[in-house]
């Protein structure tokens, strides 16, 4: 291993202390980031991108491996306060760190169902003109004020704005949004209007998965009041509004939960996560 | 009033504050000068202490054309006309379905604390009327479903639910989640049911739902086919129309639940039920 020589300047005392906190952090989102490689092929070239630019970190990974002992790292991983915002990348170092036994984290990894973004194209558009010219395009201007657009690849919707602002609806996930909103705009392109593609954002996520195990709404609705709202009057399933990454979850008592009101995919991994452990112990017989 | 021997303060203030009974002794019965003011309210309206001018006696009282005297008294707490609209609605709903004053009272107290927090101003006040009286029935622990406010208010349920949720939310305060006992006596007089077969209902309902046979099925569907298998197992029987009527579910919703508790019908009777129909020969739809 090329790196074996650093290792010398790395192990003084007063390093390890960050070193821990860095390998703690590293160890959460070496989890998050298989949940992020099972999730979306796509994002593989993302991944290899990050190995390339985060080399010495591997070195905090190999002089921890032996003063670090393996509960240190379990006990911290499932607590929400390590912030996945700073992704150290790890490579082939992987295996030789302590692996994170099953119990620890769900191996369940919710699938992304639908993603809204919005988009501006810059431009005034002639809605009728649109509606008109364009296949598969409605328009009904006293019931809803925009054009009502759907492609089949990236199987979407867009609502078309005349002020140009656009609202594509449907894709499975973050690049297939992106893709979809680029076809759109590429058909008002080519209608005549000067289309660009402006501010694209992620408006909102909604994952699901399944616990596959049937759960206790009452006591959950009891225990967590303050976040549960559960009314079979008005919806089977239970509504869970969690705080720290702000989701909506859906949980129902077949084991089925919903997730809802992500900016990022991360924020719906989070969730669940942290969901999972307080599901568990509502599990029913 | 105190009690002569060990001094205990029975009650203090006991000037009567309701409204002013009538006087017959009198021929005319419009100035009654021993008599002063209308009921007073201090809890819900702001102290009520305004006085109004009367009608004039003499016949120098301002009387043009012989008609109008002094103008009609000017509009009183116009601060608070809206909440006195509000709970002039409240007692007539309540009163369409009989509910008892103490959760009269406590609808008014519930109305208030949301006017004044003004979190809730832009909805409809009878709408947040509608939902105050359905909270109040639960905290009273006589929950009412929302289908039965909704047949005495003209808000629909849609909103009632919305507004019960954001009440919730700007009171802090939750309430119990509904249970199968609550409706039994409700639904089982309605449907003029005796006592044997209420007591059988609420017996077979609270079991499956021990069970866990009914799970995700609204309490209200699961206590309409209790009662339906019931009184299908006695001499009196009723139809999943009639049932579904009272209680407000769809026949169909009764049948799906009932085929959910059918196969264990002999474990959910209690032991001294006397079948005018065996349990064998129980519809099976």
């Amino acid at each position: 291993m090329p790196y074996d020589s650093y290792l010398h300047i790395f192990l003084p005392d007063e390093l390890n202390q960050e070193n821990t906190e860095q390998t703690l952090t590293e160890g959460k989102q070496g989890v998050e980031r298989n949940h992020e490689i099972q999730g979306d092929p796509s994002r593989l070239q993302s991944v290899s991108e990050k190995n390339s630019n985060g080399i010495c970190t591997d070195n905090f990974n190999l002089s921890n491996s032996g003063s670090n002992p393996l509960p240190t790292e379990n006990s911290t991983l499932p607590s929400p306060e390590n912030s996945s915002s700073s992704f150290f990348p790890l490579t082939s170092m992987t295996p030789l760190m302590p692996v994170t036994p099953v119990s620890e984290s769900s191996g369940i990894v919710p699938q992304l169902q639908n993603i809204v973004s919005t988009v501006n194209l810059a431009c005034k558009l002639d809605l009728k003109k649109i509606a008109l010219h364009a296949k598969n395009a409605e328009y009904n201007p006293k019931r809803f004020a925009a054009v009502i657009m759907r492609i089949r690849e990236p199987r979407t919707t867009a609502l078309i704005f005349s002020s140009g602002k656009m609202v594509c609806t449907g894709a499975k996930s973050e690049e297939l949004s992106r893709l979809a909103a680029r076809k759109f705009a590429r058909v008002v392109q080519k209608l005549g209007f000067p289309a660009r593609f402006l501010d694209f954002k992620i408006q909102n996520m909604v994952g699901s998965c399944d616990v596959r195990f049937p759960i206790r709404l009452e006591s959950l609705v009891l225990t967590h009041q303050q976040f549960s709202s559960y009314e079979p009057e008005l919806f089977p399933g239970l509504i869970y509004r969690m705080v720290k990454p702000r989701i909506v979850l859906l949980i129902f008592v077949s084991g089925k939960v919903v997730l809802t009101g992500a900016k990022e995919r991360s924020e719906i991994y989070e969730a669940f996560e942290n969901i999972y452990p307080i599901l568990k112990s509502f599990k029913k017989a | 009033m105190i009690c002569p021997e060990c001094g205990l303060v029975v009650g203090d203030r006991v000037i009567d504050v309701g409204s002013e009974w009538r006087t017959f002794s009198n021929d005319k019965a419009t100035k009654d000068p021993s008599r002063v003011g209308d009921s007073q309210n201090p809890l819900l309206s702001d102290g009520d202490l305004t006085t109004m001018i009367g009608k004039g006696t003499g016949a120098a009282s301002f009387d043009e054309f012989g008609n109008s005297k002094y103008q009609n008294r000017r509009t009183m707490s116009s601060s608070d006309r809206a909440m006195m609209n509000a709970f002039k609605e409240i007692t007539t709903m309540a009163d369409r379905i009989n509910l008892p004053r103490n959760i009269v009272d406590r609808t008014n107290n519930l109305f208030k604390q949301v006017y004044e927090q003004k979190s809730l101003k832009g909805r409809a006040n009878d709408a947040i009327a509608s939902a105050c009286l359905y909270i109040a029935c639960r905290q009273e622990g006589v929950p009412r479903t929302f289908k039965e406010i909704c047949a005495v208010s003209r808000i629909s349920k849609k909103e009632i639910g919305r507004c019960f949720k954001l009440i919730l939310k700007a009171l802090e305060t939750s309430v119990d989640l509904i249970t199968t006992g609550d409706f039994m006596s409700r639904f089982c007089s309605n449907l003029g049911l005796p006592k044997q077969v209420q007591m059988a209902a609420t017996h077979i309902a609270r079991k499956a739902v021990e069970l866990d046979l009914v799970p995700g099925r609204s309490p209200i569907s699961v206590a309409a086919a209790a009662i339906y298998m019931a009184s299908q197992a006695s001499a009196e029987k009723r139809t999943q129309k009639e049932i579904g009527d009272i209680a407000g579910v769809a026949d169909v919703t009764i049948r799906q639940s009932y085929r959910l508790i059918y196969p264990r019908a002999p474990d959910l009777f209690p032991a001294d039920f006397k079948f005018d129909t065996p349990v064998d020969k129980l519809p099976q739809l």
